[in-house]
């Protein structure tokens, strides 16, 4: 069986087949002889050519995370269709989202105002920490969607930012 | 001895004066907010009564109404932990006037360490040295006369701050005005007094605090030295004791000063005094931290001595039997904080459900924790998960055994600072104990993994997709309006209604 999995917006592609008793893990060309166990329903302990591995896996749906040794990989299975969506680039129009339930601290630029990649666009707190989000792209402040003291929920857009 | 003690506070610290409680057989009343029914607290305590909303000013920081809890359940005395009510005179003043024990110094010692200004002044007067800097609160335009005099590179400071908030390092004078208008605002909406002061920047600085412990006849102890230097946001991640930068006869000298400003302020209770210190072990005095220390369990790790019960019995009037000299350390101990965070982006809080969690074990190995299988990590508080602690009979031990303790920890849901916390394990400096409080900054590659280990990441997603889905914790179903009703009308099912 194939699996398309999507990891910080690079793409793999993860064979696993069993021969003669054997799991087999085919990625990029290369076969890896696979041993796995489920401890718990959501620890893993794989042995990967022989390497131990004890691994925290979540999934829900298509999106799969993992915990190895300090680290949580987000995955996410995706389709052919969704594969090709992928693969722009960083450009066009960037939506300023908030990372996080917060209250608009401070709106450092306004509509049509240019900016830099990097640049501080807007302040926000949460867990009475203030954080400044900055702009991905070069461009112009299309919307500002929100104004200072507003409480937003994760995800909100806070402002729109374009390059054309 | 009390028969019952209320613990005005939630998370970790609230578990870890439970725990203190239960050992002592004192029964425990815990105090909790909408958001905080699920969590350990609750759980663990012998009672627990609900004191509102879940935004701290509706609860955890509501006086009147965990006053009126003690009250209601018969508590002699309340524990205020860290953050929220501890380090606050007219509470501590409260519970006086109400008959209640407050579990640390007086309103009075409180008050005159709380104001950083008033501090400085108490520190001077006992002939402890000070890092330079405006004598007092300041005006923006007196400020920037100040920096100047002093000279660049300076710090300004919230006058009410704590825990790194308002205050803003500026390396030249182009980015004074912006920044203090920044920690005016932060000093503002944290701690609701915007004014602040400004000192001289200690480059490459260690920050070293002296653990103290004093009775009600003045019997003052110093519990040595904590080196705090790994910080982030002016916040401690990682701690330890003992230092690695100060010499026996150093740790003496530090030790006595702060015996000295402790006994100027008639304390009693666990306190802690900070100190900044440059590469050549000159010290100055920062502040004073009128109530339990996060990071007090290195000090218990190294000394034996539990922080925690002797603030009860102190605050219940037992005498310390100790003298200094029967104060001694052994090996070594580090705690790490474990945060719901994203170290890479600039350590933004991740808040969610813990979907799985597996914490390490093993000798020399202490967890203080209040988390747990499918509990939140709401936004309303303070993102730390844990406090992982370890001791070994040396340095290097330790923070071998604390690399191979965090590569235990398994947290999904969300994201966590474990990776960043072993690869600082793992940093040189760090290991040669080249420390300041500039270490994070000037490692940004410890924020991301070095190397990805897709492989395995892969591997385990792939045979996720062939079994079935993670069943997930049950949902924490919204608190019904009739249970909200009798909650406003005192009707709780509490055993104190």
């Amino acid at each position: 069986m194939t699996y398309t999995f999507k990891i910080r917006d690079q793409i793999y592609k993860i064979t696993l087949e069993k021969e003669d008793g054997q799991l087999q893990a085919e990625i990029e060309g290369r076969s890896i002889p696979v041993d796995f166990e489920k401890i718990e329903d959501d620890l893993y302990s794989v042995l990967i050519d022989g390497k131990s591995v004890s691994m925290g896996v979540f999934r829900k749906g298509k999106k799969v995370q993992v915990f190895i040794e300090g680290e949580l990989y987000e995955l996410e299975a995706v389709s052919e269709r969704e594969q090709r969506k992928t693969s722009h680039i960083v450009s066009g129009i960037q939506e300023i989202k908030s990372p996080m339930p917060s209250r608009v601290v401070k709106i450092l630029r306004g509509e049509g105002d240019e900016v830099a990649p990097d640049e501080g666009l807007i302040v926000v707190e949460a867990m009475k920490m203030e954080s400044e989000l900055k702009s991905p792209i070069a461009g112009k402040v299309k919307n500002v969607m929100v104004k200072e003291g507003d409480a937003v929920e994760s995800g909100t857009v806070l402002l729109v930012v374009s390059s054309e | 001895m009390f028969k019952k003690v209320l613990i005005a506070n939630r998370g970790e610290i609230a578990v870890r004066i439970i725990r203190a409680c239960r050992d002592m057989g004192i029964s425990t009343v815990a105090v909790y907010s909408d958001a905080d029914r699920r969590s350990l607290h609750v759980a663990l305590a012998d009672e627990a009564c609900h004191i509102g909303g879940s935004a701290p000013t509706e609860s955890y920081l509501n006086k009147e109404k965990i006053i009126d809890a003690a009250i209601k359940s018969g508590a002699e005395a309340i524990h205020p932990g860290f953050g929220f009510l501890s380090e606050n005179e007219s509470f501590a003043d409260m519970c006086e006037k109400s008959g209640i024990v407050f579990i640390g110094p007086t309103p009075e010692a409180i008050r005159l360490m709380g104001d950083k200004i008033t501090a400085r002044k108490i520190a001077h007067d006992v002939k402890v040295p000070l890092v330079p800097g405006s004598d007092g609160a300041v005006s923006d335009v007196e400020a920037s006369v100040v920096a100047a005099e002093i000279g660049y590179p300076v710090m300004i400071k919230a006058s009410a701050g704590g825990g790194g908030k308002g205050m803003r390092l500026v390396r030249g004078k182009d980015d004074f005005e912006s920044s203090l208008r920044m920690a005016r605002s932060e000093a503002r909406s944290a701690f609701g007094d915007d004014s602040v002061f400004v000192e001289r920047f200690i480059e490459r600085s260690r920050h070293i605090e002296i653990q103290l412990i004093a009775d009600s006849e003045g019997n003052t102890l110093y519990l040595f030295e904590r080196e705090c230097s790994i910080q982030r946001r002016h916040q401690k991640v990682i701690e330890e004791a003992p230092s690695s930068a100060i010499s026996s006869r150093t740790r003496k000298k530090m030790g006595e000063v702060a015996v000295r400003i402790a006994k100027a302020v008639k304390y009693k209770g666990a306190g802690t005094i900070e100190f900044i210190m440059d590469q050549d072990q000159n010290f100055y005095f920062l502040e004073m931290n009128t109530r339990v220390q996060v990071e007090h369990p290195v000090t218990e790790m190294i000394t034996g001595f539990d922080i925690v019960k002797w603030m009860i019995r102190i605050a219940a009037g037992e005498k310390l039997p100790f003298k200094q000299k029967n104060i001694v350390m052994k090996g070594h101990a580090l705690e790490c904080r474990v945060y719901a965070e994203n170290p890479e982006t600039n350590f933004l809080p991740s808040p969610g459900v813990i979907e799985y969690l597996r914490t390490p074990s093993g000798p020399g190995i202490r967890n203080d924790s209040s988390i747990y299988n499918g509990c939140e990590i709401t936004p309303y508080y303070d993102p730390m998960l844990s406090k992982l602690i370890v001791w070994a009979d040396s340095r290097e031990a330790a923070i071998r055994k604390m690399e191979s303790a965090l590569r235990e920890y398994i947290v999904l849901g969300v994201k966590t600072n474990i990776g960043f916390l072993i690869r600082v394990m793992n940093n040189d400096e760090f290991r040669k104990g080249k420390i300041d409080t500039g270490f994070i900054e000037r490692h940004p590659e410890l924020l991301k993994p070095p190397v990805l280990q897709i492989e395995p990441a892969l591997i385990a997603a792939a045979l996720s997709m062939s079994s079935p889905e993670s069943a997930g914790q049950p949902a924490q179903k919204p608190a019904s309006n009739w249970k909200l009703f009798g909650r406003r009308s005192g009707l709780s099912r509490s055993p104190l209604a």
